[in-house]
């Protein structure tokens, strides 16, 4: 931090002039690893730039040296508050490399864990944004909702964050059916009365009002310049959701509604998401109420390993489970950019295949990477703490942001 | 070919790639649609303009990434990828350009404002400048970061790794030294294709017969020349060394065993924290339980 | 330390009262104090009680560890009632969680959180990433364990390690004090 006094030319007085302080890298409020250089103007903030990469893992670069299945995980650990979400942009990438159609009940299944997965998100995104802003309680009733959802997760796939259920034609394994019925009596018992006791906490408060109503506004315009998505666009009052507009698994077949912001400032980004969690549950119920019975996964024995029973009868899904356990299985070379609406906005994978049985590049489009980017230009001539509210606002998460 | 993956699912307009074509005029080099995506490659000079004309006539409003790829066995061995996206029309668009290490790539902050750390990471990971982006710094490698990681010839592991230097009292940063490489297998079948000598084909390699039938043969592998037959008559010829017995036999220390610090009994195994009845001893049958 | 069967107060328990772990000793020393009003122990005893009782912790939340050590701390796990509390400034932290993957761009920084914490300090590594990699271990930008820049007390293994995981690492880290139990660390 520099700091110096000087005299005014014109009235001899001492003048404070800028100086800049380091936020970060380890400050409670920056979600993770964020560093930004902050150049401040008493209380009032000048420039920021932020500095990101310090949680750059290389991500991409080892999924080079990876085969398609055993470079899935990775997505799991981008953006570790929503990982099936990340899991479904690769799977969608790689299947449309493969054209592989993925049978109607793994589709369901993907939707409902996807929004499971979204509430989730918007859980924990939510309690560390009203935290932030200086309310505790509603975080910790939040987290509640999260450990349940934890334990769904846990029970489908075995993990409780980093699942790698989601998998190319499908997803791994079929769920027990008392899951789905728990899953439907946890959204009326359990999700809406936690949620909303939560919220009528926080949505009316005058506080939470003050800190976040008129904070970082946007305009369209800039919304769509600097490549905003998801909650972010939402809010500045475009209703683009890629659920409903590029609809991919059975979205298309869901009833639900798209929120959209009036005013684009942080209070608009945080009741985008409260509605989300409302339509979230709201789609997991169409989907229970409509999951059809049959395979999880696609029966094309090139590219998803047979059932474990299967192996002990056929030699031949002996061997396809070997090859497809060593070597993985090929994808035509080709190249696709598939993008799925996570929780945060747009997550696209740009797949760039030779035909061999690893990628040859796998570019990841995270989301908070161009949010992130406009943080100078939103925080400009806001108080110190409202970066605090802008950086919630936006939702960030580094594992995705760095990669 | 008949759509059967359910990945996002959006409609080119008829016509589309033909009135883009039009728009582009001589800026485009080339125009495919495969796997559902349209590419184009433009020119790399005008790339800026060709992406400037998509959003301002055909309704890309939005760039969302920036993608490199590096193709080390091309002339222009680097290809810039600008994923575009229309919200109004709906419809997505790949758009290429190739540069090499020292031909610039206009910059498109001046179309985007979102370009500029796009096109940071760009630069960061593979090396290919852009011109006119006046903020053309490192962004997600280590501060003082040598090398363009994504590059191809960029080994994984890198250069350098970290430790804390208790002598310098900093971090430093030395030579990578691994402790078992990362293994990467080959599954090749050895009939076809494979670039190595298999294990054992070595010694049928040695004698170059007349007419050699293995014409693919890498490199002839000189097999390790036998002067004097191996006997092990002496115990030295083994290569055991002194038998390990003796060493062990030595005793390390002449001095007695450390004496106690404290009278104190050594800490054992805490107590259980929760009260469990002690087990009984098994009785030859179970008679209901215990507790 | 036993048991139902014996003690005459939990002999209905079957499945009903709870027996408090060492009550026997808690009434001593409880009737010690109100008989005496001091207590006698010894300067060890009183630094494990007070060093064990209190692991106030640094959140050094890297990545996606993180969030499962956010876990331990809400109410279903609540970490707290083992005395150890988030804090989110070195000074006052005896115990660093590092919780994700180590980064060579982010090493200088745990140096330095580490170096401001005051002794005792202890470091609780948390997840594969920190433990020696992990998934990440052959990446060109991944430290290979926590423990090439900051001594390391414990290890908790898992990708990412469950809550439960981690408060047994905290006890772990709790016996691994008392058993050291002196002035100096």
């Amino acid at each position: 931090m520099s700091f110096s006094l000087e005299e005014s030319p014109t009235t001899g007085d001492e003048v404070i002039t800028n100086y800049t302080i380091n936020f970060g890298p380890q400050h409670p409020a920056a979600h993770g690893v964020l560093r930004m250089v902050m150049e401040l103007d008493g209380e009032i903030i000048e420039r920021i730039d932020p500095h990101v990469g310090l949680l750059h893992r290389g991500t991409e670069k080892l999924i080079e040296h990876k085969t398609y299945l055993q470079a899935l995980p990775y997505f799991d650990r981008l953006d570790y508050c929503s990982p099936l979400a990340m899991e479904h942009s690769y799977v969608l990438a790689i299947e449309k490399l493969l054209n592989l159609e993925v049978p109607l009940r793994g589709q369901y299944l993907r939707v409902l864990f996807a929004e499971l997965t979204r509430v989730c998100n918007h859980m924990l995104n939510m309690g560390s944004h009203v935290m932030d802003v200086g309310a505790m309680t509603p975080n910790l009733w939040l987290f509640e909702i999260r450990e349940d959802c934890l334990n769904f997760f846990e029970r489908a796939s075995g993990a409780r964050m980093h699942s790698a259920w989601f998998r190319p034609g499908g997803v791994h394994q079929d769920v027990p059916e008392k899951l789905l019925v728990d899953i439907g009596e946890w959204i009326d018992t359990r999700l809406f009365p936690l949620f909303e006791d939560a919220m009528s906490l926080v949505v009316d408060n005058r506080i939470f009002k003050q800190r976040n109503v008129d904070i970082a506004k946007v305009s369209k315009e800039d919304a769509l310049a600097w490549g905003f998505s998801g909650p972010m666009i939402r809010a500045a009052g475009i209703p683009w959701d890629l659920r409903k507009s590029q609809p991919y698994d059975v979205y298309d077949r869901m009833d639900f509604e798209i929120p959209v912001g009036t005013n684009s400032d942080c209070y608009d980004r945080f009741m985008v998401r409260v509605e989300e969690v409302r339509q979230s549950a709201r789609i997991m119920k169409q989907c229970l109420a409509e999951m059809p019975s049959g395979p999880v996964a696609s029966e094309d024995r090139k590219v998803v390993p047979p059932k474990r029973a299967e192996m002990k009868q056929s030699m031949e899904a002996l061997i396809h489970h070997f090859k497809l356990y060593t070597e993985g299985f090929h994808v035509p070379a080709g190249e696709v950019y598939v993008a799925t609406e996570s929780p945060k906005g747009e997550f696209g994978v740009y797949l760039v295949s030779d035909g061999s049985n690893k990628p040859y590049r796998c570019k990841i489009r995270p989301t908070a990477f161009s949010h992130l980017q406009a943080m100078d230009f939103m925080s400009k001539g806001h108080m110190l703490p409202d970066a605090t509210a802008i950086l919630g606002a936006i939702d960030v998460v580094f594992g995705e942001c760095d990669r | 070919m008949t759509v059967l993956h359910s990945a996002p699912r959006y409609q080119a307009e008829d016509g589309l790639v033909a009135a883009l074509s039009a728009t582009l005029g001589d800026k485009l080099l080339a125009c495919k649609e495969e796997h559902g995506e349209v590419v184009l490659t433009v020119r790399r000079a005008a790339i800026d303009d060709a992406l400037r004309l998509l959003r301002d006539e055909h309704d890309y409003q939005q760039l969302m990434e920036i993608a490199g790829v590096d193709y080390p066995q091309r002339a222009e061995r680097f290809e810039v990828v600008y994923m575009l996206l229309s919200v109004t029309r709906n419809h997505r668009l790949l758009v290429k350009v190739s540069a090499a290490e020292n031909t610039p790539v206009p910059t498109v902050t001046t179309v985007w404002p979102v370009a500029g750390w796009l096109e940071r990471e760009v630069f960061d990971m593979y090396g290919v400048f852009f011109a006119g982006n006046t903020d053309l710094r490192r962004i997600l490698t280590d501060y003082g970061f040598e090398g363009h990681p994504f590059r191809k010839d960029f080994p994984l592991t890198g250069y350098v790794e970290l430790r804390y230097s208790e002598e310098d009292k900093r971090v430093v940063y030395e030579p990578v030294k691994l402790a078992q490489d990362l293994r990467s297998f080959d599954f090749m079948s050895p009939w076809e294709g494979a670039d190595y000598v298999l294990p054992g084909d070595e010694k049928a390699l040695t004698p170059p017969p007349a007419p050699a039938p293995v014409a693919t043969a890498p490199a002839k592998v000189e097999a390790p020349k036998v002067e004097t037959p191996k006997v092990t008559e002496k115990p030295a010829d083994t290569g055991a060394g002194e038998p390990a017995a003796k060493e062990t036999a030595k005793k390390v220390s002449k001095a007695k065993a450390a004496p106690k610090a404290s009278n104190k009994a050594e800490p054992g195994a805490p107590e259980p924290t929760e009260t469990r009845p002690a087990r009984k001893p098994r009785a030859k049958k179970t008679d209901g339980g215990e507790a | 330390m036993n048991t139902m069967a014996t003690t005459p107060a939990a002999g209905s328990a079957a499945g009903g009262s709870i027996i408090a772990p060492d009550q026997a000793f808690f009434d001593s020393l409880n009737s010690e104090v109100s008989d005496k009003g001091f207590l006698v122990t010894s300067t060890e005893e009183l630094f494990q009680w007070a060093r064990t009782g209190s692991l106030w912790w640094m959140t050094f939340g890297l990545a996606c560890c993180a969030v499962e050590m956010i876990h331990v701390n809400m109410p279903r796990y609540d970490m707290e009632r083992f005395g150890a509390a988030p804090r989110a400034s070195p000074r006052q932290s005896d115990v660093m969680i590092v919780a994700g993957t180590l980064c060579n761009k982010m090493a200088p920084a745990l140096r330095k959180v580490y170096d401001q914490m005051s002794e005792p300090k202890y470091v609780i590594s948390m997840g594969s990433c920190a433990n020696g990699g992990g998934y990440y271990h052959y990446s060109y930008s991944v430290v290979r364990g926590c423990d090439r820049i900051v001594p390391v007390d414990i290890y908790v293994p898992g990708c990412p390690p469950t809550a439960e995981a981690l408060l047994y690492g905290v006890m772990q880290l709790q016996r691994k004090i008392r058993r050291i139990g002196t002035l100096e660390r």
